[in-house]
């Protein structure tokens, strides 16, 4: 027998799953859920194997399988990352199979229903991925004819025959050389390399009187790839000849740390796979935040898994290794309730995935990888605009502890010496995830190819990550690490070799997955779950044993050398012998010129909202709380159907239910978490202690206002690093223990005014950064985020994200018992708005509901936050404040409404001393630099002592008992009523 | 002697570090050992008082959370195991080694047959992964020793398989021996009755944990080493406001350590501190 069956109870908890989602569809259902395993392995009856797959106390081994009317069954296309199976595999080998014989995973759902093939087939399309994912389905009656479903095994069977390389012919015309860059070499997927690279590439390969060979050229169009080089960053651009990066990010970090002298927090910034900031004096924090957006695209589940597995790479890969304490997730999406038709293709055959299906997809596929690897995911966020519909965001971030000094030297340095033998250690390498870097670097449109798509293997990275962190760092057995992310060994034995000056490697020894790769597909193929060391000969048996005894398979591949080449051989024949130099260096320079337009749109001037306060404007019974149907409210809707509406938005609203998926506690080190207050708020900002035996806490947030691009983007990006600040500021943590990232998700960045945009965000930053202080320690950038396509008609679309710049904060607290909550805690505490609220609703929530841009986007005053920061650093410090949460989205109706929910505790608010602006505006202003807290009465006098010299605190009211927001003059709503606006939109998903 | 305390680590385990922190919090030695150097080094285990399997999702939860783990302790250890328990020994398997130990059978164990599986911890109900906080009353009526003078308890769960399921005769079976040693309940202590989130996972009966019958061996769902420090708790920002306000100094520690503290007072330890 090659193949078993396992079935679950009726009331298992995934069947009980399929039959909501065909209910929701309209179809009552029963399903039960059978587990499959395949395999050519004697052992597969075994009893030492079934049992390792059937719980007997609710499962049946192979039960014959009635009473329904259809079965689907849902398996791995060949070559697919299957870890059920991965386990399988290892079950099967400890149950005696001594071959390693493969075990492949399948789910077979029995659907008992009335529902027609369709309906079954729409299922289908819901629980799987066509793209990775095989799906049969049967009627009962075919099924019992069969009797059953069909055996079938996902091998891979390759056959690379032939040269070990082939040469690639470039004495050819410039149309051909763009010809090989967009359909690759004899069509094997696209090298994404722009002309002027191109024919750099041939001049240099005429200069050397030879053709390159295809590894040659595949390893420059991997290390010359956007997504590698960053050349849009680097690049001279307008008047600034050293490009943004430098001239900007890097520029203001060193003059940061010049101005802080002895005071600077920085250790290691941009240099290696993380930046790193003091922690205590024996540790450092480390924090890096990736993006896996294309991936993401094309299968959520995936992308999602792949990115956040990746970047816990990123931490083990910095210095001599930094263990994964924390991770950070961020989503910009559309909105899920809307199903935008939208192809890849002009024929309409390949449609783009549902928003619906990409939400629940990246965030399973960062709960999988998150919680599988062991390490707490509590700070993150969502994101909507319609304009992610083709092309969705995903933010995966870590954040690492490593010991100041490891072996008697600096933890944060490691440098490969020539000798030293090229290990490879994790996953065996396979077909999946070839041309990652260079898809990355282009649109999305119907030829990106599949093979890019990948599925993390948190178990396999957990063992050697352990192994690593645990064991083997501490031994000093191996002089650098780092991780095989994006590029494969191409981009990390590349990058180890700069160290010492060249490389060998041996390609046959790499272990594969299945034989028959070529070998340039072994050398750039982005497999995961894999890291690369640089190991002295006579310690690599023990190394390798050492990984051996924790389940991880570590192989000497090759040798770093220091003759300043960059040399691979495949069974002594010499494939790829390029110049190091040639190989970093030899990109052309491409200078970028921009240009820029505001946005034009003129302030609107609209009705503002009926008080409801009053009997005749009870509260309306038509509440609107969908961002779709954003348009201008009838002429009678009142303040409360305003503000009700506004926090059901999907910016504004709770995303508790993500929260709970992502195991925020695990390493015991959560403080102050997702969730806050009685009321359960979803916070922008958390504090962990990731040292049990340290009071010591890290603060994380983040920031993002993507819209207000739509007006400014240097406002845009001032408003995302500001309110990245003041989010961790107002949980405690003092200002100048503050270090930052930036995150450039850009798009069409090969126009002009896309150019234009970006600089000024870029300078942005820097303005900003340098004021506050606040150095950047690490980053990355994303410059195509487009998607090219068809709608409905057939008709060509290109939908472009908006401008996104994400900038992420992270902070040590001296003792957590300084972090502050969101949640007021005592009625009679008084309230108070720290900061300046203006006209400034330019691309806010508020307008966006009302389906206009405006004109007035909130502007950042550095210096009057400054201020306002380092007061209230001191008031954190002498502990007199009870609750804060900044003002960000939404303005301050929301922060009033979200402060009322999370203690659920009544406000009584009076806005009369915030100025005479209009009150809607007063309530949905989104200035920035504001912070809404409460105060114990017996606080005051110093409370108030401390802001002295600041103008803009005002007492607008005092936490009371009666469970209501009162907004004088405004409005006047129940706790349950903005709980239940707030809780409703997302609950359900 | 201070006795013992074994934290199992490997193939995706992932809470020992903080498991042996709270063993040495209350003042027990311990060390974290992989259970592949334990298969080569059994005998290791007469050497030790306590042991314990932690959280973790060992090998990914795949062919169900804690069945290949188990299955490999089965295949390489299980007379050893069954040795230990046999002595005067405390083990405690938390959330997947909770999952590990009623797939390996330790408990409920009934008539001391060690390794009849006849209880599972399957997909919740919900069919979501869930972390929040839940309370818990233990069962006087137990008499484990880990749960002496615990009446209720506030810590975290989170696992995505924590729904005990069985056959009615097992249920009332562990009834009427008072195996059932943890239930969900509301925060004013009436049961949960398996009203979602206060059971969080659909568990029947709403256990969260039980015993074997000398209430030696514990397995249970709930992190108590995630609750142990008041700190850590989700209230502590409500907690640590309430003590400023009355000028009171908060404790330091919190529920969850009770059953470690227990553990060392089992072995000897004076507890020296209260728990909240």
């Amino acid at each position: 027998m090659s193949r078993i069956e396992v079935l679950s109870p009726a009331d298992d908890g995934r069947a009980v799953h399929i039959q909501n989602l065909l209910k929701s569809a309209g179809h009552s259902a029963k399903v039960r859920v059978v587990d499959v395993y395949t395999s050519k392995s004697s052992q597969l009856s075994t009893p030492a194997f079934t049992e390792a797959v059937t719980n007997p106390v609710t499962q049946t081994l192979n039960a014959k399988l009635e009473n329904f009317d259809w079965a689907l069954e849902i398996g791995f296309l060949p070559g697919v990352t299957d870890n059920v199976g991965h386990t399988a595999t290892e079950l099967l080998t400890l149950a005696g199979d001594n071959d390693n014989t493969p075990c492949y995973s399948s789910r077979l759902y029995l659907i008992e229903s009335k529902a027609d093939k369709a309906a079954i087939e729409n299922l289908a399309d819901q629980l799987a991925n066509k793209l990775i994912q095989r799906i049969h389905i049967k009627d009962a009656a075919a099924f019992a004819n069969d009797g059953g479903m069909d055996v079938i095994f996902p091998e891979v069977t390759l056959a690379h025959e032939g040269a070990a390389v082939d040469t690639v012919n470039l004495n050819i015309s410039d149309e051909a050389l763009m010809e090989i860059s967009q359909k690759g070499i004899l069509g094997r997927g696209p090298l994404g390399l722009p002309l002027i690279y191109m024919k750099a590439i041939q001049a240099h390969y005429k200069e050397l009187g030879r053709n390159p060979t295809d590894i040659e050229l595949e390893t420059l169009a991997q290390t010359w790839s956007e997504h590698c080089k960053h050349t849009i960053f680097a690049s001279p651009i307008d008047e600034v000849k050293d490009g943004l990066y430098k001239h900007y990010i890097k520029r203001a970090t060193k003059e940061i740390r010049e101005a802080r002298g002895e005071h600077d927090i920085c250790v290691s910034v941009f240099s290696d796979n993380a930046g790193g900031i003091i922690f205590d004096d024996n540790h450092l924090i480390t924090d890096k935040v990736e993006t896996h957006n294309s991936p993401s695209a094309l299968d959520p589940f995936g992308g999602a898994i792949t990115g956040i597995v990746g970047v816990n790479r990123d931490c083990l890969g910095f210095g001599q290794g930094a263990k994964p304490v924390m991770n950070r997730y961020g989503y910009c999406l559309a909105d899920p309730r809307t199903s935008p038709k939208l192809y890849r293709d002009k024929a309409k055959t390949n449609p783009i995935l549902s928003p619906e299906t990409i939400m629940n997809g990246v965030i399973a596929g960062v709960e999988a990888g998150g919680n599988c690897s062991g390490i707490p995911t509590p700070q993150g966020f969502a994101y909507f605009d319609e304009r992610y519909v083709g092309k969705p965001l995903v933010y995966v971030g870590t954040i690492g502890l490593i010991p100041r000094e490891i072996n008697g030297k600096p933890g944060h340095e490691k440098c490969a010496k020539a000798g030293d033998k090229i290990i490879m250690v994790g996953g065996r390498v396979g077909r999946d995830g070839i041309h990652g870097a260079t898809f990355s670097s282009v649109a999305l449109d119907e030829g990106s190819p599949a093979t890019a798509v990948q599925i993390g293997d948190p178990i396999t990275q957990k063992k050697f990550s352990d192994a690593i962190i645990k064991e083997i760092r501490e031994t000093g057995l191996y002089n650098a690490i780092t991780d095989n992310g994006a590029g494969g060994l191409a981009s990390s034995v590349g990058e180890m070799a700069e160290q010492s000056g060249g490389f060998h490697l041996e390609l046959e020894k790499v272990p594969l997955k299945y034989p028959g790769m070529a070998p340039w597909e072994i050398w750039i193929s982005e497999s995961q779950e894999r890291m690369t060391l640089a190991v002295p000969p006579e310690n690599c048996d023990q190394i390798i044993e050492m990984f051996a005894r924790r389940g991880s398979e570590a192989t000497v591949i090759g040798t770093y050398t220091d003759n300043g080449k960059a040399l691979i051989t495949y069974n002594d024949e010499t494939v790829m012998d390029m110049e190091m130099a040639f190989l970093h260096d030899g990109n052309p320079e491409t200078p970028l010129e921009t240009t820029f337009t505001r946005g034009d749109e003129a302030e609107p001037d609209l009705a503002e909202p009926l008080p409801s306060c009053h009997p005749e404007h009870g509260e309306g019974s038509q509440i609107n709380t969908t961002d779709s149907s954003a348009a201008p409210q009838n002429d009678n809707w009142t303040y409360s159907e305003a503000l009700l509406t506004m926090m059901g938005r999907l910016n504004i609203c709770s995303k508790e239910f993500i929260a709970t998926q992502y195991d925020h506690n695990v390493q015991g080190s959560a403080c102050l978490g997702p969730l806050q207050g009685k009321g359960r708020v979803y916070a922008e900002t958390t504090i962990n202690r990731p040292l049990l035996t340290s009071p010591k806490g890290v603060v994380m947030s983040q920031g993002i206002t993507a819209r207000y691009s739509d007006i400014d983007t240097y406002h845009m990006a001032t408003a995302a690093l500001d309110t990245s600040v003041r989010n961790a500021v107002a949980a405690g943590v003092d200002f100048d223990q503050l270090a930052l990232l930036d995150n450039f998700c850009w798009c069409s960045s090969d126009e002009p005014e896309r150019l234009g945009q970006l600089k000024r965000a870029v300078k942005a930053i820097y303005d900003l950064a340098v004021l506050y202080g606040t150095p950047f320690i690490s980053g990355k950038d994303s410059m195509f985020n487009d998607f090219k396509g068809y709608d409905e008609n057939g008709n060509e679309v290109k939908i472009s994200a908006p401008p996104t710049l994400l900038v992420s904060s992270i902070g040590v607290i001296p003792h957590v018992d300084r972090s502050i909550s969101l949640a007021p805690k005592a009625i009679g505490d008084l309230v108070y708005l720290i900061g300046e609220t203006k006209d400034e609703l330019g691309a806010s929530e508020y307008y966006n509901q009302l389906g206009v841009t405006g004109q007035n986007v909130p502007e950042t005053n550095g210096e009057q936050n400054r201020f306002m920061y380092k007061l209230y650093g001191r008031a954190a410090k002498n502990k007199l404040i009870a609750s804060a949460l900044p003002v960000n989205l939404g303005g301050l109706g929301v922060t009033l409404a979200k402060k009322a929910i999370a203690g659920q505790l009544g406000l009584d608010i009076d806005l009369g001393n915030l100025g005479d602006m209009r009150a809607d505006k007063l309530l949905f202003s989104e200035s920035q630099g504001r912070i809404l807290v409460t105060v114990a009465p017996e606080n005051k006098k110093e409370f108030e002592r401390t802001f002295k010299k600041f103008e803009h605190v005002y007492h607008i009211g005092h936490v009371m008992h009666p469970q209501k927001l009162n907004i004088k003059n405004l409005l006047q709503l129940d706790i349950d009523k903005l709980d239940e606006a707030y809780k409703a939109p997302l609950r359900d998903y | 002697m201070t006795a013992k305390a074994l934290v199992l680590t490997g193939y995706g385990l992932n809470s020992e570090e903080e498991t042996l922190h709270a063993f040495k919090t209350v003042g027990l030695d311990g060390h974290l050992r992989h259970i592949n150097d334990l298969i080569d080094n059994p005998a290791e285990l007469k050497d030790v008082q306590i042991l314990a399997i932690p959280g973790g999702f060992s090998y990914g939860d795949d062919t169900g959370s804690g069945n290949a783990f188990a299955q490999k302790i089965k295949l390489a250890l299980m007379d050893h195991i069954k040795e230990f328990v046999a002595r005067d020994t405390l083990t405690i398997g938390i959330c997947n080694g909770c999952q590990v130990l009623v797939n390996l059978g330790l408990a409920p164990a009934f008539d001391g047959k060690y390794g009849e599986r006849t209880v599972t911890a399957t997909y919740n109900l919900s069919d979501r992964y869930q972390c929040r906080w839940v309370d818990l009353k233990s069962n006087n009526a137990n008499k484990s020793p880990w749960l002496q003078g615990a009446r209720q308890l506030h810590i975290p769960v989170a696992h995505g398989e924590g729904r005990f399921m069985m056959s009615d005769k097992t249920l009332s079976r562990l009834q009427a021996n008072n195996q059932i040693a943890l239930t969900y309940v509301h925060p004013d202590g009436s049961p949960a009755n398996g009203e979602f989130p206060v059971n969080p996972n659909g568990s029947t009966a709403d256990i969260a944990g039980i015993t074997d019958e000398s209430g030696r061996v514990l397995a249970l769902m709930p992190h108590p080493e995630r609750g142990m420090f008041t700190w850590q708790r989700d209230d502590y920002d409500y907690l640590k406001d309430a003590a400023q306000r009355e000028k009171l100094q908060l404790p330091e520690r919190a529920d969850g350590l009770v059953l470690f503290e227990n553990a060392a007072e089992y072995f000897g330890i004076k507890k020296s501190e209260k728990a909240a």
